[in-house]
């Protein structure tokens, strides 16, 4: 049976989605897996008395199209044989399945827990270990030096070369999920915005686009371009702030200084559009909340205007320095084939090669109608990771100016019709990490059945365990700023 | 009487009173080249009223050694200070041989930190010991082939009449000048835990290598590990600086104020390296010192060539 395949943003009703055995279901998404189909979902859909219905989607980036396809486990027969063995892009999303609903895959070759303790009802789980007189163990965290999320990390070392990163998350569980389900529209909105605080816009605007889906309601072309600069604009600061972290932690003093400086002027032009620095209260779903007066435009394009004269002579000097070219490159290299094969997303995996952006394989909202030129380099270590971030910058100013100078004049806001009851919309937008996925689905009275969120962290954190392998630990914290992961993105 | 009293008096205020501007400066200067403001910079006189004011705790695991440490270090340091003149002053000690001495109580002072680092059983720590163990076997070199190429010249042992030596009018001399102080700043470098084989500012407990080993150390302990490192830079300054200190040799006034010159310039120098220049990679420190004993052999080469 063929698995229903939609659309980004494109709402679907829940009984289309051909729920099969789950033999069956293993045949069939090991078929898609096969025919480079990459994961964005696997979670339980909901869970009647000693039944789960199991769903998992697939992007199919060649076709624009993302395939779903479902099961059902009874509390008698709660396993199935695993994917991971053979494609390692679904072991994370095997072992969340494992922890949330205790279904079992057989064969899995690293079960062990995304957000909590145990899994599956194991004794409290130890990280891997390797022994041997020389060996030594490294552990940091969750408390770190600096202001930065907790996390743990666990190295296996021989001397200074790292054999294994285990990287521990989970510290900044909150739930939120769930919290979505019994929230009030505003509160979910709200919500949304804090799944990631570096990832406000790229969040709401996955929620935005989705809710809108469901209630069939269109945004103007002004809203949508708005939307988009907005979108640009986080992408921008977050790049440039990711380029003042890596400068910082080579000790390139006037690289940091320099960007650190630069980042304010661009959240400042955020704050222009919604009063929030990090957008805040700017998408909401049916429109915007806030629309920028001909002065403010103005102003906004003052800023960024020298923001993008200044970036463009910084990225000069850095990017033509020997002694921080020799500092980035082959440090931290992610094989393009691993990347591809345990599905990292966003500009780590533009940086490794791979063609992954949703912007231009999903388009949604205005980047349907202009293009964003797909940018990736082959080096697949920090410095391709540092220059695809310095090459993203322009081009998000090319088009934010692009934008601003012919913005279509409409209304911002629409009324939101009524939801549709026992449907389902999956939304992927590009944050500044990478690809974001919100699969939201509905009851029979249109309120929220199952929320499910995913941030480009939850693919990537894997790689960055990846790129420590046969590398220094001294080189880990910069390893660990050119990809950049939220914490709490990943822990929801 | 009274004018050897002074002068045996200044190295040692000059070492212990002016080394923590010293950094200050360094620290303003990097400021400034980055665009900030910056901290005063009597910083580093604060932080060491600060941390002397503080209580010193000590690890459970922490033995004798712990408390030992700060101690040896502080004093081995200070004691090799004062085995340079400052300036054109004879040092407080001055002998036969005190160039090998000299050497082996800065490595007095590198064992003791190191043992105090291990001394704590922290997996930071030891990281950061064995960084510094490593590179100090290839930072020895460098000293011992710079300054050991010009007692070979000169044929003095002693690090006072080994600057005296020096002389414009022996052209080789200039040679010397210029090569030695290229490995003397590789060696400060290295030796005082700056920028591009360390970098003073990280807060990443992975990268560090001076700074990591002193992460349990509290109050007093670690004013006097603070206070040794900025002796250390001073120490090195004054090494890299007297090279150059036979231009104001002939007058006295001249050759001091020359001398605050240099050591001034080389702050600026150390300031700009560490705006403008990014860290090596940890394992390329090794070549970049290995660069600097190759210089150092450079030196015996020029000198067999002119004998």
């Amino acid at each position: 049976m063929t698995p229903l395949a939609v659309q980004n943003h494109q709402p679907f009703s829940t009984g289309d989605i051909p729920i099969l055995p789950v033999k069956e279901f293993e045949e069939s998404l090991r078929g898609e897996l096969l025919t480079q189909a990459r994961m964005i979902g696997l979670f339980g859909l909901e869970s009647k008395g000693q039944e789960t219905t199991v769903i998992a989607v697939l992007a199919r980036p060649l076709k624009s199209a993302i395939d779903l396809i479902g099961t059902k486990f009874s509390s008698a027969k709660n396993s199935y044989k695993t994917f991971a063995d053979i494609f390692p892009q679904t072991h994370y999303f095997e072992c969340e399945l494992a922890e949330n609903h205790q279904i079992i895959p057989e064969g899995h070759p690293w079960l062990r827990p995304v957000r909590k303790q145990t899994i599956c009802g194991q004794e409290l789980y130890s990280p891997y270990r390797m022994e041997g007189e020389e060996v030594h163990e490294v552990a940091v965290g969750p408390i770190h030096a600096g202001v930065i999320e907790p996390g743990h990390f666990r190295f296996q070392c021989h001397g200074e070369l790292v054999y294994h990163l285990e990287i521990i998350l989970g510290y900044q569980h909150r739930g939120i999920e769930k919290l979505l389900l019994k929230a009030s529209p505003y509160q979910q909105n709200i919500l949304c915005e804090s799944i990631a605080g570096d990832t406000v816009i790229g969040h709401s605007m996955a929620y935005a686009l989705a809710v809108e889906a469901l209630s069939n309601t269109s945004v103007s072309l002004r809203t949508q371009v708005l939307r988009a600069i907005s979108e640009e604009l986080e992408r921008i600061a977050m790049h440039i702030s990711g380029l003042v972290g890596i400068a910082n932690d080579i000790g390139y003093a006037i690289g940091s200084a320099s960007y650190g400086r630069l980042r304010t002027l661009v959240i400042n032009s955020t704050a222009l559009l919604c009063g929030s620095r990090y957008g805040r209260g700017f998408i909401v779903p049916g429109g915007l909340q806030f629309d920028p007066t001909e002065q403010l435009i103005n102003a906004m394009k003052e800023n960024l205007q020298v923001v993008y004269d200044d970036v463009r002579a910084i990225n000069e000097v850095m990017f033509g320095s020997s002694s921080v070219l020799g500092r980035l490159d082959h440090t931290g290299t992610v094989e393009k084939e691993w990347a591809q094969s345990v599905g990292m997303v966003g500009p780590a995996a533009r940086a490794c090669g791979l063609d992954t952006d949703t912007r231009s394989q999903f388009p949604y909202g205005a980047y349907k109608y202009t293009h964003l030129p797909l940018i990736t380099l082959s080096s697949c270590d920090v410095f391709a990771r540092a220059r695809i971030r310095a090459l993203e910058i322009e081009e998000s100013f090319r088009f934010i100016f692009d934008q601003l100078e012919n913005l279509p004049s409409s209304s911002i806001r629409n009324q939101l019709d009524s939801i549709l009851s026992d449907s389902g919309v999956v939304s992927l937008t590009e944050g500044w990490r990478g690809e974001i996925a919100h699969c939201a689905f509905t009851d029979s009275n249109g309120a929220w059945k199952r929320y499910k969120i995913k941030d480009p962290s939850f693919n990537n954190w894997y790689g960055l365990g990846l790129a420590l392998r046969s590398e220094a630990i001294s080189d880990f914290p910069l390893c660990n700023k050119s990809f950049d992961l939220s914490y709490s993105g990943h822990d929801l | 009487m009274a004018l050897r009293i002074l002068q045996g008096l200044l190295p040692f205020l000059f070492i212990l009173g002016l080394s923590p501007l010293l950094v200050g400066l360094i620290n303003k200067q990097k400021a400034l080249l980055t665009g900030r403001t910056g901290a005063p910079i009597w910083q580093p006189y604060y932080e060491l009223i600060r941390l002397s004011r503080k209580e010193t705790i000590y690890a459970k695991t922490a033995s004798f050694v712990s408390r030992l440490a700060p101690v040896v270090v502080f004093s081995a340091v200070l004691i090799a200070g004062f085995m340079l003149p400052v300036g054109y002053t004879r040092p407080l000690l001055s002998f036969n041989g005190d160039i090998v001495v000299f050497a082996y109580l800065l490595g007095l002072a590198r064992f003791f930190q190191i043992i105090g680092a291990m001394d704590i059983g922290s997996s930071f720590e030891g990281m950061g010991a064995a960084r510094e163990a490593t590179f100090a076997v290839f930072a020895e070199p460098i000293y011992f082939f710079t300054i050991g190429s010009l007692a070979f010249v000169s044929g003095y042992t002693s690090l006072y009449e080994i600057y005296l030596s020096i002389r414009l009018d022996n052209p080789s001399s200039l040679v010397f000048i210029i090569v030695s102080s290229i490995s003397a700043f590789f060696l400060m470098v290295t030796e005082c835990s700056r920028m591009p084989v360390d970098d003073p500012n990280t807060h990443l407990e992975l990268t560090m290598i001076h700074e990591v080993m002193i992460l349990d150390n509290s109050g007093v302990d670690l004013f006097l590990y603070q206070y040794s490192s900025y002796i250390k830079i001073m120490i090195y300054g004054i090494y890299e600086v007297l090279f150059f200190n036979p231009f104001g040799m002939q007058n006295q006034w001249l050759g001091f104020s020359l001398f605050i010159v240099l050591l001034l310039l080389l702050s600026t120098i150390v300031a700009w390296v560490e705006t403008m220049i990014a860290r090596l990679k940890m394992k390329n420190v090794p070549q970049y010192l290995l660069f600097a004993t190759a210089i150092g052999i450079l030196d015996l080469l020029i000198y067999t060539f002119v004998k």
